[in-house]
């Protein structure tokens, strides 16, 4: 075995490279003529031009298929998430704090509260449709202006005494904070599977039992009205709202709970551990000194 | 990894050179004790008796065998521990590490899906002990091949033992042993020489002094490294004959205590190692600047540093390819195998890889191109050339033997002859029975058996009464004896005469032509002249055959005849042919000869031969092709003088070995050029300027690879020099045998051209099975590169990264190395080491950015499509990024106004990595087909022929379908079940790979040289 033994010097490999880089005999820069890389580049161009074309024509077909209104699949969304407002978080959790004694953290959350319901009040709401409570308001077809749907009203001033009309602090300058429930909305879901029972919320103190005096709910029973749902997407009813629930805690001695609040329906799933905000939300309440 | 077996190997040769000089000067000194012993030890052998086998068996129970315990190799949890550290693997630890200390400081805050980085560092660990694993097993599998390679060619040593020669294997010599050496032996054991004629020892492997010593009885000096009565283990014998006691076995002999000289053989780097190395190099170097390039942007972008982190380790994963080291080990051991079925042995299992690269075989004629036995090939009577069967198996045709002349002469030929077979080989057939004689009368001896029948019987029936011997004292050239007839009514004495054919003529008077005797005219003497001529210019060797029946009144019953006095008839015989004879070719070597042709390597031929006879056994095995000319060729045909001749004109060119001398290297190396088929023949092997090794070293300069065939000592130099050398397994000297790289078992030049092939097959599958494993490297690379520039959520994660490296794509990657040779494999010219690389740039450049890009718009395909059916459209991801990673967001909205979870967006997210994985898998499929042929269309190679191909791809199907569906895959692997359809996706664009492979293809074998075939060709 004598094989390619030959050992190169610095200089015999510097060489080669300025021979690799420029290459007098054959006009060859970096390997190739200038002619030769104008040929591989065109090629190339060809080849990513054909290709990105192809490309796009897949993409187009794709969305040719696509239907405007429902998708195609609702794979992950089996189940709405819950979530509460004002979604203040440290860190991975949800904790609503503010100080008694500090205006600014208090304004904080109010301000965000009244915020999220600018789109509810009564201004904003009137050119929705006034439904019929305790049913399915189910449409076939599009009867709403601009091949639309209806959409329910939901106003802010159902949120009784957490609607921040009586109360722009929405309890926040007390021990008596309002927060606001939402569930996510998911295009044709029906809550208990269309059995005409509506969904409510049902919040449960996890932790400090002895810190909550009571918990009132808005509208009544904390209740989801069934005509808010199904939805039918943001193209058919482009003014729909989610409706809400709303929470009035009243808090006393350490001021400080864990609360979960749950949307009961059967067909909404809250158990899953990898899926913390599924049907259900945990949050921590805490009015400081 | 290669690049640390390299430090270590250079180190450790460091120090055994330094050991090897403290050692000699202490064995000199330790010698003085072996003298000492070797005196006192002076029994049990006698010169003629030797030890009976009684007590032999007993000193070889009492000392063990005569061979060297293998050195203490690396500890086998050393070798375990290497192949967990190489620098891949290393990269892979400081990976895996990085998880666990972004999982530790993760799962200390308490994040969601901190788990994900646990799992990713443990699959990296096991990842790294499983590779480890397979090729600590492959590594320990591949050694024991090649040390059962090592006994299937022990040595022998020629042993008197009870009074009897007897051939045993070197193992058993003991103490007290009587051997024998001739030239070509490697010493058997530490002998004391008590008899020896001219004989020289090479005592270079021990001393290092290259000048031959000459070893005789007498005892000259006091250290047993000077004296000349000692011949030393493992040393080899160059020439000559000698006779001596064992002193010293095994490890007791001096070789023995410089264990790591014998075990020095230097790993030498080969073709295929260099080419590996150049490819991991460039390899780690990618990986190392992509990460860190992505581990910059994404710093740069505003990750947190662990995130970042782990970017740079998940390119770093993607870039490595894992599963070559085995591909390479699973190519040279399935080589290993298949060239042990066909008899060949390799030594260093990278060199068949060399063998691929063989642009001039240099074969030595006997026993390699031809059958190493004369044969009768042609026969003249009735003044007719008639040709005898020269096959091995005698399946070719024979002549008409119905002519009465052709008794007479198979008579004489089978009477005036001395040999005879060995005998119990009555089973044998006769081409292989073992015969005692001389070359041309064994082959007669078999060619009358032959035609005749059982040769013994039919000497007994005609009685030899007296027998004049070739003798090469008295210049006697004819060969005659006198036989009884077999009618016992005949009185007559019936005189036969062999010999040179001129001499055989001058003693005759008549002629048998037709059973008739006819006087010896001037017409038949020319007739006689031409067919000798004929016969000789055929490079045979000629024999002439007369007879006379001696007249009964003159040499009547009883009559005593004389060998010395020759008080007969010796003239006026009656002449009864030529019979000519010749080494001839094998059978299958002429069609190796062309395969060598077609595959652009040139065979030279170098032979001691008379330059007539090489030229006939070269044009007839295809060496000097048909219409070839030498010089004096055209000559001859132009009637002109030699030195008219325009030299390039002539394509054959016999060189004898007196012109070589006088031939400076410039010269030859013109010679060589301008002559593509070349004899060189008389050649005198005589070292250090043996003639192979000057065309050798003349073949090299001109840039060949060279491979030289040979047997004899004197051929080491070459075979050394050589880029591959082969010896002879049968009629090899140990010597050859220890210089070359590969011996063929069975001497058979064939076989060579199956090492050719499966060299081209080891490397052509290697490219095929690198070009595989990078292409996916593109479309693992992209998903990163449009996630930080496009900021769409990201497609492809880390794990489902390592999950396509490192399970599903393994095993067709290895698969590969199972690929049958091309077809026209051997119809191409061998590669340029020097110039063709394993990974070339045009392999990179087809890999990565086409074949790779149509891969990368698959998973892109596929990914918006997931997406979008999902209710995300494929403009809203643009730039989507950070509220699709935001956890706090759990009402983030998709195109139709529904509101996610950042749970769910994780599990959509999952999703796009399962769909991306499977895009892949499907592309890589395609590619896998693709890969099966370089050159011709697959339709050429069919489908289903590599049968663990197909079985991998089966495999990577399952493995895919496992992933996806198995439960609990989301929340380990990051795999989730989706919908069937999104598998179909990509395969449209599974088939533009196929297609544009195809074109490509198509286009390479259609216009060679042409610019498609520069540049799409790897």
């Amino acid at each position: 075995m004598a094989t390619l033994k030959e050992k190169r010097t610095c200089g015999q490999r510097c060489e080669d490279f300025g021979r690799f880089v420029w290459n007098s005999d054959t006009g060859a820069m970096f390997g190739r003529t200038p002619e030769k890389w104008v040929y591989i580049s065109l090629y190339y161009v060809a080849f990513y031009v054909i290709m990105t074309g192809l490309f796009c024509l897949a993409i187009w077909t794709l969305m040719y298929t696509l239907d405007p209104y429902t998708p195609d699949y609702q794979d992950r969304l089996t189940s709405p998430g819950v979530m509460v407002w004002p979604p203040t978080y440290i860190e991975e959790d949800v904790i609503l704090s503010y100080n008694l004694s500090d205006k600014t953290s208090q304004r904080k959350m109010s301000n965000c509260l009244s915020n999220f319901l600018k789109p509810y009040n009564d201004t904003s709401q009137q050119s929705n449709h006034n439904c019929t409570k305790g049913e399915y308001f189910k449409q076939e077809k599009f009867e709403a202006p601009h091949h639309t749907k209806y959409s329910c009203r939901f106003t802010q001033s159902m949120l009784g005494r957490c609607s921040g009309l009586d109360d722009p602090t929405f309890g926040y300058n007390g021990t008596t904070p309002c927060v606001i429930i939402k569930m996510n909305r998911i295009i044709n879901f029906l809550p208990n599977n269309g059995t005409g029972m509506a969904p409510h919320l049902n919040c449960t103190i996890l932790s400090g039992h002895e810190n909550i005096d009571m918990i009132e709910y808005f509208p009544t029973n904390g209740t989801f009205d069934l005509s808010y749902f199904p939805y039918y997407g943001k193209l058919a009813q482009p003014t729909y709202v989610n409706p809400l629930v709303a929470v009035k805690f009243h808090l006393v001695k350490e001021r400080e709970a864990k609360i979960q609040c749950r949307v009961v329906a059967h067909n909404i799933a809250y158990q899953d551990s990898y899926e913390p905000y599924q049907g259900k939300v945990v949050f921590l309440l805490k009015a400081l000194k | 990894m290669f690049e640390m077996n390299g430090e270590v190997d250079v180190k450790m040769k460091k120090k055994k050179k330094i050991k090897k000089k403290d050692r000699l000067e202490g064995m000199k000194k330790e010698m003085d004790i072996v003298s000492v012993i070797h005196k006192t030890r002076r029994r049990e052998s006698w010169r003629e008796y030797g030890l009976t086998s009684s007590k032999a068996a007993e000193v070889l129970e009492r000392d063990g065998p005569n061979e060297l315990l293998p050195p203490k190799g690396t500890p086998e949890y050393v070798k375990f521990a290497r192949q967990l550290a190489g620098g891949l693997q290393c990269l892979m630890w400081v990976a895996a590490v990085i998880c666990f200390i972004a999982f530790g400081i993760e799962f200390s805050r308490g994040t969601l899906g901190c788990f994900d980085d646990l799992y990713l560092a443990i699959t990296l660990i096991t990842v790294v002990v499983v590779t480890g694993c397979f090729g600590y097993y492959q590594e320990f599998k591949s050694t024991n091949i090649i040390a059962s390679f090592k006994n299937l060619v022990p040595q022998q040593a020629l042993v008197i033992r009870d009074g009897q020669k007897n051939q045993i294997n070197a193992m058993d010599l003991v103490v007290g042993d009587l051997v024998e050496i001739k030239g070509g032996d490697r010493v058997p054991a530490d002998i004391r020489i008590i008899f020896a004629q001219g004989c020289k020892v090479d005592n270079s492997s021990l001393t290092g002094e290259s000048e031959p010593q000459s070893k005789t009885p007498e005892c000259t000096h006091e250290n047993p490294l000077e004296t000349k009565n000692i011949a030393f283990f493992s040393t080899t014998c160059l020439e000559g004959v000698a006779t001596g006691t064992v002193i010293n076995t095994g490890d007791r002999t001096i070789i023995g205590r410089i264990a790591s000289l014998a075990s020095g053989v230097g790993n030498e780097k080969t073709p295929i190692a260099i080419e590996i190395e150049h490819f991991v190099d460039i390899i780690a170097g990618l990986a190392i600047f992509f990460g860190f390039t992505f581990f910059v942007v994404a710093m740069f972008i505003g990750y947190a540093f662990l995130e970042a982190m782990i970017f740079f380790m998940a390119i770093v994963v993607a870039y490595v390819p894992e599963g070559l080291l085995a591909t390479v080990t699973v190519c040279l051991s399935l080589t290993a195998k298949r060239l042990a079925r066909k008899n060949c042995v390799v030594k260093n299992l990278e060199a068949v890889e060399t063998l691929g690269s063989t642009s001039v075989i240099c074969s030595d004629k006997t026993g390699t191109l031809t059958q190493n036995r004369m044969t009768v090939a042609h026969l003249w009577f009735d003044n007719v050339i008639h040709a005898a069967d020269t096959t091995e198996d005698q399946s070719g045709q024979s002549f008409d033997q119905s002519s009465e002349t052709w008794r007479s002469l198979a008579r004489v030929a089978g009477l005036c002859n001395r040999a005879i077979f060995k005998p119990n080989q009555e089973s044998l057939p006769i081409p292989r029975r073992i015969v005692v004689g001389d070359a041309s009368e064994t082959a007669l001896l078999k060619f009358t058996e032959l035609a005749i029948g059982n040769m013994m019987e039919y000497r007994e029936r005609f009685k030899k009464v007296v027998e004049v011997p070739f003798n090469s004292t008295n210049k006697n050239t004819l060969m005659l004896s006198v036989h009884e007839l077999e009618d016992p009514m005949d009185l007559r004495y019936l005189l036969v005469m062999k010999g040179a054919p001129e001499r055989i003529l001058e003693r005759c008077s008549t002629i048998l032509i037709k059973g008739q005797e006819m006087p010896l005219e001037e017409q038949w003497r020319e007739a006689f002249q031409t067919a000798y001529m004929d016969l000789g210019s055929l490079g045979e060797r000629v024999l002439g055959f007369c007879h006379i029946y001696l007249n009964e009144n003159e040499f009547p019953r009883g009559y005593k005849f004389d060998s010395d006095e020759m008080n007969f008839t010796t003239s006026g015989l009656c002449f009864a042919g030529l019979i000519s004879m010749i080494d001839p070719p094998r059978a299958t070597v002429p069609d190796a000869v062309m395969k060598c042709r077609t595959a652009g390597i040139r065979v030279v031929m170098v032979t001691g031969d008379h330059p007539i006879t090489a030229r006939a056994i070269a044009a007839n095995v295809g060496i000097i092709t048909e219409g070839s000319e030498t010089v004096e060729d055209i000559a001859t045909r132009k009637r002109i003088p030699v030195e008219q001749v325009n030299r390039r004109d002539a394509r054959a060119c016999v060189i004898s070995g007196g012109q070589l001398k006088d031939m400076s290297s410039e010269e030859l190396d013109e010679a060589l050029r301008s002559h593509p088929e070349m004899v060189f023949a008389r050649t005198s092997p005589q070292p250090p300027s043996s003639p192979p090794l000057i065309i050798v070293e003349s073949c090299q300069r001109l840039g060949s690879i060279v491979a030289v065939t040979g047997d004899g000592v004197n051929d080491s130099p070459a075979l050394k020099k050589a880029d591959i050398g082969i010896a002879m397994g049968i009629a090899g000297s140990d010597a050859a045998k220890n210089a070359a790289d590969m011996i063929l078992l069975d001497d058979n030049f064939a076989s060579i051209v199956t090492g050719v092939e499966q060299g081209r097959l080891i490397f052509d599958n290697l490219k095929k099975s690198i070009a595989y494993t990078l292409t996916k490297n593109i479309p693992e690379l992209t998903p990163y590169l449009i996630y930080i520039t496009v900021s769409v959520p990201l497609p492809l994660g880390c794990i489902t990264i390592l999950m396509i490296e490192l399970a599903t794509d393994i095993f067709p990657s290895v698969s590969l190395a199972y690929e049958k040779a091309e077809s026209d494999i051997m119809h191409l010219k061998p590669r340029n080491p020097r110039k063709d690389r394993l990974v070339n740039e045009s392999l990179a450049a087809y890999s990565y950015f086409q074949i790779g890009a149509i891969q990368s718009f698959a998973g892109f395909t596929d990914y918006f499509t997931a997406m979008a059916q999902e209710g995300w459209y494929p403009l809203l991801c643009v730039g989507l990024r950070s509220h699709w990673e935001n956890v706090h967001l759990q009402d983030l909205q998709d195109s139709y106004g529904q509101e996610w979870t950042y749970a769910q967006r994780l599990y959509q997210q999952y999703t796009c990595y399962t769909v991306f994985f499977i895009s892949i898998e499907i592309c890589q499929i395609a590619d896998v087909l693709i890969r099966k042929t370089r050159r011709l269309s697959i339709f050429q190679q069919g489908f289903f022929r590599n049968k663990v191909l197909v079985s991998a791809i089966v495999f990577q199907l399952l493995l895919g379908n496992l992933l996806c569906y198995c439960p609990g895959m989301p929340n380990i692997f990051n795999f989730m079940p989706i919908r069937g359809q999104w598998w179909f996706v990509p395969i449209p664009y599974g088939i533009l790979i196929f297609v544009y492979d195809e074109i490509r293809k198509l286009g390479v074998r259609r216009h060679p040289g042409s610019w498609w075939d520069q540049e799409l060709y790897y």
